[in-house]
């Protein structure tokens, strides 16, 4: 249940801004490629959540400031803000504008605060900001540490998916990290778009419909699309016992994030009697991807459509519809933008009910000088009306009472859907 | 058509030859006096020869008493005259602070700051369009303070930048001239709008240790030319006390300052001041002779506050929503000139040449005795100085001298190149400026140097020194890292 005590106030808030060391030059721009002006409207939150102790608590801010320096000499695009071609298409301009932080206190502990049952928490812990609507002052990134009282420290972060995917933040993060605790950077190369001159030729896109993108109202140079209903979000774990009972139960081999996506899909369906999602979007995160350069939205975008109502299939034949059905989309998703000049707004995430693979994305891993974080929150700001539902890595040693191992779930849905959801899986597996 | 500019060339080169004609005859000209009497004096004494020499001594009947008080009396008066002098200060060395890239402030980061927290857009309007025109570059750097939307000045935060800038300076200098803190006899600190208590000078004895009886200064509120004026004081304690150190600080704390009003005529110090400092030792030892850099020639102060224009055109004072700030007056350009005037027609007979003091002798008699609207001769102070050292205050300020004094782009360099990378750090700046021209090797012995300051009251203040010896590069200093890179082409307006 849902407490509905108020949440304990995050107050102090300092802002300031931290820019690359050395300076990038004054005509640098960072072409944004098709599939990243698709992703533009979305924005990926993560809350990473240290124990109290010495090392941590004797961070400075001066300490947690040095490394971004060299750390955004590397990333420099992260530093531009965007600006548009004079045919609006958008572009990074590499102006060293730099990325904004964020210093607040708390006023409870972090075992009071992990406490919280409120999955919404997250949210006071990371800037809840969008680009626009002066996208020419807009921080692409956003960086949030916040103190609890008697120790322990928050660090929240924003990154605009337009930049890259969850695994190119992850890595960004990391490298912070490692800059911290006494390494040195190694250059990388930004990745240079091919751009415009490798045309690939495409049929009218009419005959092969698009089903995964959804076009939005243009949202102009706010960038964020309205919903309809009001968005909120729940998170929690299932555990390795469970997931494996769930597929001895469905008599079925597919991996753990297709029989979670496969339960949640069938429960969802039984809630939403008259709009039954029976088409759904499949996004996978694979860390093992070659990857051209630092920054790339290179996940694997499908669909999966199942011809019968999926309340009434079983949870094993949804589980393999997702496994072997998935339309890849991502090439057609691109020249389409590419067709139409990168003008048109695109939302992706909740276009339809979309099922993300997210268990690639090291987040446990962030080590400051050794310490890893004991929990991490991780969400989407910019999803659709239909809903996303993140699978997400957990801790080796979960905090708190629960059993070790397994997944984390992320669900982002129209706050009236969750509960319900909750109920279902509840009776029907016993999560959640 | 090429034929009417050729006649204009050959004049004008006709002209030059005349001019340089003329000045080699005047400057040297009891040279020209003295070697024909001297030659005709050679001759006579060659022609009396050896023996009538002699016998010409014998004639004057001089016995010893009075070669003895001969010789006590030439001997007295050369005491007297060397007595008399004054002691010559040397520069031994000087450090300026550089500051680390972490307080780094590019322009596109000032403006998304200023628009944060400005309400009034027309503010900002004019703060973009001053930066776009100031000639500062995207390395200029602020404290850690003012990195905060709003910027944060707390007293601490002032103290943290004080230390921060004056003990690196200081560092710097300890190591680069291995002065022991105890050898120093005269501590004199100049900052003008922080003024904490205990002074920064008792922060620098106190860090540093220094001797229970030294002679320690604070000099606070006095402006951009507060550095030519610590010089002065100093000099002034060198001619009193013998044999002694005197370490000069020169800085401008950023963080107090900040104003948060709407008011334009005080928005322009936030866009362009930043972090700086300079540690100069002075000394009078002679011993210290031989490795000093240079020699302190002359230091000329002109103060106009009498006039009540010049004293109000920078003025501190709160706005009407009680914001304070430094408000700059609209004639600041024309009291700086007035300011410059004076202070070179006190200079102007101390170093220029007779030859330029003459012409400018005679246009003036010209002027007052036969027709008054003859143009008042500008003398060509390129003749008595190679190298300029010109306030940082702004684009604006650096463009009024060249014209006025008639200098090339080249004299200019230091103080456009300062203002690019290090932004106008106030009193400071004349030091950054002397590194530039040293790291780029441009510094002879024999070469003379004019530090020309300016700051609140009106006044301004000058400072001629002479290099002694030959400055080899590559020079440890705010410049070694990227001196490559200099000179760059400043664009008249920046497109942010």
């Amino acid at each position: 249940m849902v407490v509905e005590d108020e949440l304990p106030a995050v107050y102090g808030h300092k802002l300031s801004t931290v820019v690359p060391g050395s300076v990038t030059g004054e005509t640098i721009v960072y072409e944004l490629a098709n599939i990243d002006l698709v992703m533009k409207l979305h924005y990926l939150r993560s809350v990473y959540y240290f124990k109290a102790n010495e090392i941590i608590d004797n961070l400075t801010i001066q300490d947690l400031k040095g490394p971004m320096f060299p750390w955004l000499d590397v990333y420099h695009p992260v530093s531009g803000r965007i600006r548009r071609t004079d045919n609006g298409r958008p572009y990074v301009k590499c102006n060293d504008c730099g990325v904004r932080i964020v210093e607040t206190k708390c006023g409870v502990t972090l075992e009071e605060w992990l406490e919280i049952k409120d999955s919404s928490r997250w949210r006071q812990l990371v800037p809840e900001k969008v680009l626009g609507p002066d996208l020419q002052f807009s921080p692409l990134v956003f960086v949030q540490f916040t103190r609890f009282k008697c120790g322990g420290m928050a660090i929240g972060f924003s990154w605009s998916h337009v930049l890259g995917d969850a695994i190119t933040a992850a890595n960004f993060i990391h490298l912070w990290a490692q800059l911290l605790s006494g390494g040195s950077p190694k250059c990388q190369p930004i990745h240079k778009h091919e751009t415009k001159t490798e045309k690939t030729l495409i049929k009218s896109p009419t005959s092969l419909e698009l089903l995964s993108v959804k076009q939005v109202e243009l949202v102009g140079d706010s960038w964020l699309s309205l919903n309809n209903s009001k968005m909120a979000t729940y998170s929690f774990q299932i555990t390795e016992a469970k997931i494996r009972q769930i597929q001895a139960k469905e008599s079925s081999k597919v991996s753990s994030f297709e029989i979670i996506s496969a339960l949640i899909w069938q429960c969802l369906a039984k809630i939403r009697k008259d709009k039954e999602p029976t088409l759904v979007t499949i996004c996978k995160n694979d860390p093992s991807v070659k990857r051209s350069g630092l920054f790339s939205n290179v996940q694997k975008i499908g669909t999966v459509v199942s011809d019968f109502f999926p309340s009434k299939v079983a949870i094993s034949k949804l589980a393999s519809m997702i496994a072997k059905q998935q339309v890849i989309e991502t090439k057609i998703i691109e020249d389409l933008v590419e067709k139409e000049s990168g003008t048109p707004d695109f939302i992706i995430y909740g276009a339809n009910l979309t099922f993300i693979d997210m268990e690639g994305v090291p987040l446990y891993e962030l080590e400051l000088k050794d310490q890893k974080p004991i929990h991490v929150d991780f969400s989407i700001d910019g999803v659709g009306d239909e809903g996303a539902v993140l699978v997400l890595q957990c801790p080796q040693k979960t905090y708190g009472n629960g059993e070790s191992g397994g997944k984390m779930v992320m669900l982002i849905l129209p706050e009236d859907q969750i509960s319900p959801l909750r109920e279902a899986l509840e009776s029907a597996s016993g999560i959640a | 058509m090429p034929a009417a500019p050729l006649p204009e060339f050959s004049s004008s080169v006709k002209l030059k030859y005349v001019k340089l004609g003329y000045q080699y005859l005047v400057n040297n000209f009891l040279t020209f006096l003295l070697v024909p009497f001297m030659a005709v004096l050679a001759v006579e004494l060659v022609r009396l020869g050896p023996d009538e020499i002699i016998t010409l001594w014998r004639s004057l009947h001089l016995d010893l008493v009075e070669i003895l008080c001969m010789a006590f009396l030439i001997v007295f008066v050369s005491t007297v005259y060397f007595m008399s002098r004054p002691r010559p200060v040397y520069l031994v060395d000087y450090a300026c602070f550089k500051p680390p890239n972490t307080c780094r402030v590019p322009f596109a980061t000032f403006m998304e700051h200023t628009r944060l927290i400005y309400s009034d857009p027309k503010s900002v309007q004019f703060q973009t369009r001053i930066l776009e025109r100031s000639g500062l570059g995207e390395e200029t750097c602020l404290p850690p303070a003012n990195h905060y939307i709003p910027p944060n000045p707390t007293m601490e935060a002032s103290r943290a930048e004080a230390q921060f800038v004056i003990f690196s300076a200081i560092d710097d200098l300890i190591k680069k001239t291995g002065v022991k803190p105890k050898d120093i006899d005269i501590l004199v600190v100049n900052c003008s709008l922080f003024s904490p208590t205990p002074s920064l000078s008792a922060m620098i004895v106190n860090k540093y240790k220094l001797r229970s009886n030294i002679r320690s200064f604070n000099l606070s509120g006095m402006g951009c030319s507060a550095g030519l004026l610590s010089i002065d004081l100093a000099r002034d304690l060198l001619q009193v006390h013998s044999n002694s150190n005197a370490l000069v600080i020169s800085t401008e704390i950023i963080t107090p300052n900040f104003y948060s009003g709407n008011q334009r005529a005080m928005l322009l110090p936030n866009c362009l001041f930043r972090m700086g400092a300079a540690a100069i030792l002075l000394s009078n030892r002679p011993r210290e002779a031989r490795r000093a850099k240079y020699r302190l020639v002359h230091v000329v102060r002109t103060h106009k506050g009498a006039d009540d224009r010049a004293y109000r055109c920078i003025y501190e004072e709160e706005d009407a929503e009680g914001y304070s700030g430094i408000s700059l007056s609209k004639d600041l350009m024309a009291i700086a000139g007035e300011a410059l005037k004076s202070n070179i027609t006190t200079i102007g007979p101390l170093v220029l040449p007779v030859s330029e003091q003459l012409l400018f002798f005679f246009t003036l008699v010209g002027r007052k005795l036969i027709n008054m609207k003859w143009k008042p001769y500008i003398p060509d102070f390129k003749l008595a100085f190679e190298h300029f050292c010109i306030h940082a205050g702004g684009r604006a300020v650096i463009d009024e001298l060249q014209k006025n004094l008639q200098l090339s782009p080249e004299h200019v360099e230091a103080s456009r190149m300062t203002l690019h990378r290090f932004g106008n750090t106030s009193s400071s700046s004349l030091w950054y400026e002397l590194s530039y021209i040293e790291s780029k090797g441009r510094m002879r012995r024999g070469d003379r140097v004019w530090q020309i300051g300016f700051g609140s009251g009106f006044k301004c203040n000058s400072a001629v020194w002479k290099c002694i010896r030959t400055i080899k590069t590559p020079v440890d200093g705010p410049w070694a890292d990227c001196i490559h890179r200099y000179p760059v082409h400043i664009p008249e307006v920046v497109k942010l």
